[in-house]
């Protein structure tokens, strides 16, 4: 069976910085993979690289079994695979229904025409984008629907804010989604109800999720694999306790011991 | 303090005063000795004046002095603006006395605008030493009235000043208003006094106090009210309290029932309100007559100019300089495809290419070149940013100008002698041109403009126009989030130049002919300074900005010479007070009311989230 996503032998440097090297990872329909290491492992520019922002130096990435080198940002997300970004990157001055339309830009079609003369078709449309973007904006509850609707995003809070820009990535009706540390920032209780949400994510919305995380009670908490990386190749892979117990993984963390 | 205020108040005093004086230096105050505003008094008066009033109201307006904001009592305002009058007066009776001490003649060496006359317009026609004393009090006075006027409460400063600001308004446009009344058979002697030509005490007076009462009833407010309804929403603003109310569905049902019940009414208000509106425009150019009908038309083409680069710059924040090259590829293709002749030394030769089209077979085929020039202007560009897309279009301005004029096209477009024997645009048996009549031009372009408004509106609220402000906001999430950078970055190079050639269709009909010197890169700084000074990606700021930029320059033409210098001016003016423009874009000015109110919200959302989360362990190591 061929993976969702499948990334083989990809290195990318950057002058002498090696921030991939020969790194493998896949991700199988309907899991959950945990993405874990030490800052300047290489996380972020993996994300990078999948969705097209980077040109990988060396190897493949294959979504579907289809190859994604080559592919722009827009035609990988057309593809199916919609991500956030560290720093939340919304847009804030649109609404907070505007951003999650934005969303669904990659599955409508009207163009200049039908903007101008009002067709039925592009009507028609338009209702649909709403409706749906209003639907990846209910799945975090209250707090994005309602009255926070119609003002603009750069009024919300922190946390609303990430929430908003995840629902932003569902409303783009991907199969694979990516989340760069989708709990940073957030207090205790808020990182918690995002635990539950992105676990929901996959069941009620039938979403692959590959997160990036920090904080090792999310990653314990939705993780069915975690992928250990640094330097820019995977040192572990396996359930949560398999990867926390490996020797290389707590190297990379804590360091060797002093010899003496 | 008190010293701190003094010395202020001298600065700002200091400040007026060198303005009155180089506006007495410049020739301004000389010129417009013979404008009367109302009357006896003249344009000259007020130059003198106003500086040292609006010093007076600067010094004491509220300042915040370490994180406090600190408004003068009243009694403290009128002495400061009356300290800033005595200092600007001060200045400007060196200024004099310096004059008159070197010389006119050696004064006019440098400054050839200094004449006897200027001194004695100065000095009010009188003796020196009564003069200065004059001067020096009246100063003090208005600079004092100028501080008094600052310290009042909001209600009364607003229409007070404003009223002030409507005289001479209505005085300079003796123009426009005396015909208009001419024409609904008005008598207007009451109001412009038929020896003076300026306003009468008694219309001065009416104006005044009409301009005063429809500021301090919030007429406008209320009037944008009734013609926008959606923009000011009838139920109160949906506060963070109404999310409560919400939840329990009865602040929902409420509203409703409320936006209900009030709707139809609202809407008819409304519609009655837009026919009026419609009945004027329509009417417009018989009111005013043909002098002022051309202006208009003047800032038709302009307007059109000003909705094509807004959807460039304000939809799709593509900052572009060189826009001109869409208005010289309307004028120049519009040209050759209307039987525009060559202008040569000899007399007119027909182009190597040329069509006796009808205006209006050749206008579609003049927007479809401009949106290929568009494209074939946009595809260079996509992978430039900010500062540097700005140049390399500011470059391609100035490249279409020079084939335009260049010698070798000049088989085609005529070179730098340009192009003349355009077709007018007609309606069977009338010439729609500013030669035959502009009122008659005014509704051919009048019609291309409410179409272009049109096709901005339809394309902001579109899937299209949430692209491009996706895309303004932030391209590289735009493209992460599945929008077509390149696609919609040469859809909106190609929407701004089709709407942006049929201006320069527009402008070649209306002279029927043209020269490469109407294609300066003046032209593309004029459309950029509308849409800024309107509000980017604010459609009804650009009506706005092309009424103020091109409209006022055009009807007061007492100030011709110092046209430039007071555009200059406005411009710095607006964009320090009211840097979002004129009328800005509804998602700035939702923006800015709602920064105040989240603040507050936001900090109430962290204490209660520290509050919940007091209790609860933090961090989360690697266990």
């Amino acid at each position: 069976m061929t993976h969702l996503l499948e990334v083989a032998g990809v290195a990318k440097h950057f002058g002498g910085l090696y921030a991939l090297d020969g790194l493998d990872l896949h991700v199988d329909e309907g899991e959950i993979v945990g993405v874990i290491g030490p800052n300047g492992a290489g996380k972020s520019t993996v994300f990078n690289v999948i969705t097209g922002l980077y040109t990988p130096d060396a190897g493949d990435i294959r979504f579907r079994g289809e190859s994604l080198l080559g592919r722009l940002p827009s035609q990988v997300t057309k593809l199916g695979i919609a991500r956030t970004f560290q720093n939340v990157k919304l847009f804030p001055n649109m609404t907070v229904l505007e951003n999650a339309m934005v969303g669904q830009h990659c599955r409508s079609h009207a163009g200049v025409v039908g903007a101008i003369f009002g067709t039925r078709k592009t009507r028609e449309e338009e209702a649909r984008i709403r409706e749906r973007a209003q639907d990846a904006l209910a799945f975090f509850g209250s707090r994005l629907s309602g009255y926070r609707q119609d003002q603009s995003a750069n009024t919300l809070s922190y946390a609303n804010r990430r929430r908003l820009e995840m629902a932003r990535a569902m409303a783009t009706e991907p199969a694979l989604l990516l989340l760069d540390e989708p709990t940073a920032g957030m207090n205790p209780r808020e990182t918690l109800e995002l635990r539950d949400h992105i676990k929901r994510m996959r069941d009620e919305r039938g979403l692959t999720i590959l997160v990036i995380e920090h904080d090792m009670r999310v990653v314990k908490g939705v993780s069915d694999r975690v992928v250990a990386l640094d330097y820019g190749h995977r040192i572990a892979q396996g359930t949560y306790e398999e990867v926390a117990n490996d020797a290389q993984v707590i190297e990379a963390y804590l360091g060797t011991k002093a010899v003496g | 303090m008190a010293r701190l205020m003094i010395r202020t108040a001298a600065w700002t005093g200091a400040i007026s005063g060198l303005v009155i004086v180089y506006l007495a230096m410049v020739g301004m105050i000389e010129r417009l000795d013979t404008l009367p505003i109302i009357g006896t008094v003249g344009m000259d008066t007020i130059l003198i004046f106003v500086p040292a009033a609006v010093g007076g109201w600067v010094v004491t307006r509220p300042r915040v002095v370490a994180g406090e904001r600190r408004t003068a009592t009243t009694g403290a305002g009128v002495v400061l603006g009356a300290a800033e009058g005595l200092a600007a007066g001060s200045v400007v009776e060196l200024g004099v006395v310096l004059v008159s001490a070197l010389g006119i003649e050696t004064v006019r060496q440098v400054f050839s605008a200094v004449s006897p006359s200027l001194i004695e317009i100065m000095r009010f026609h009188m003796a020196a030493v009564p003069a200065a004393l004059v001067l020096l009090v009246a100063t003090t006075v208005v600079g004092g009235l100028g501080g008094l006027l600052s310290v009042l409460p909001r209600s009364v400063r607003g229409p007070v000043a404003t009223g002030a600001t409507a005289i001479v308004v209505v005085a300079l446009l003796r123009q426009v208003i005396a015909p208009a009344f001419d024409q609904m058979k008005i008598e207007r002697d009451w109001l412009y006094s038929p020896i003076t030509l300026g306003l009468t005490w008694i219309g001065g007076l009416v104006m005044f106090v009409l301009t005063a009462a429809t500021v301090r009833l919030r007429v406008g407010h209320r009037l944008a009210t009734i013609l926008v309804p959606s923009r000011y929403p009838s139920a109160v603003p949906a506060e963070p309290e109404g999310a409560a109310a919400e939840a329990t569905g009865e602040g929902l049902l409420a509203e409703g029932r409320d936006a209900f019940g009030a709707g139809i009414s609202r809407r008819g208000i409304a519609i009655v309100a837009w026919c009026v509106i419609a009945a004027i425009v329509a009417v417009l150019p018989y009111l005013v007559g043909p002098v002022v009908s051309r202006i208009l038309g003047t800032v038709g083409i302009f307007l059109l100019l000003g909705l094509g680069l807004n959807i460039v710059v304000g939809f799709a924040g593509l900052l572009d300089l060189g826009y001109v090259a869409f208005f010289a590829v309307g004028a120049y293709f519009t040209a050759i495809l209307t039987g525009g002749q060559r202008v040569t030394f000899t007399g007119y030769e027909a182009p190597t290419f040329g069509l006796h089209l009808s205006f209006y077979v050749a206008l579609p085929i003049v927007v479809a070149v401009a949106a290929f020039v568009g494209l074939v202007i946009g595809a260079p560009v996509l992978r430039l940013r900010g500062d540097y897309l700005a140049i390399v279009t500011l470059g391609f301005g100035e490249i279409a100008r020079v084939i335009f004029g260049s010698t070798w096209a000049q088989n085609l477009f005529g070179g730098s002698l340009g192009m003349s024997s355009i077709t007018a645009a007609e309606i069977p048996g009338v010439n729609l041109n500013f030669q035959s009549d502009p009122r008659h031009f005014y509704f051919l372009v009048l019609v291309f403009c409410l179409l272009a408004v049109f096709v901005s509106w339809r394309l902001q609220g579109s899937r299209v126009g949430r692209a491009w402000n996706a895309m303004r906001e932030d391209e590289q999430v735009a493209d992460a989030m599945g929008i077509s950078t390149t696609r919609f970055k040469l859809l909106a190079f190609a929407m701004g130049g089709a709407i942006g050639s049929i201006g320069g269709a527009l402008f070649a009909v209306s002279l029927g002919s043209l020269t490469i010197a109407s294609f300066q890169i003046l032209v593309s700084i004029t459309a950029l300074s509308v849409i800024i000074l309107g509000g980017l990606g604010s459609i009804p700021g650009v009506v706005v900005g092309a009424l103020v930029l091109i409209g006022l320059p055009g009807l007061l033409t007492q100030f011709a010479d110092y046209r430039l210098l007071i555009y200059g001016a406005v411009l710095i003016a607006i964009m320090l007070l009211r840097p979002q423009g004129l009328v800005p874009n509804v998602r700035v000015s939702r923006e800015l009311r709602e920064d105040e109110r989240s603040q507050d919200q936001w900090a109430k959302h962290l204490l209660e989230e520290d509050a919940a989360d007091a209790p609860q362990p933090t961090g989360g190591a690697l266990t």
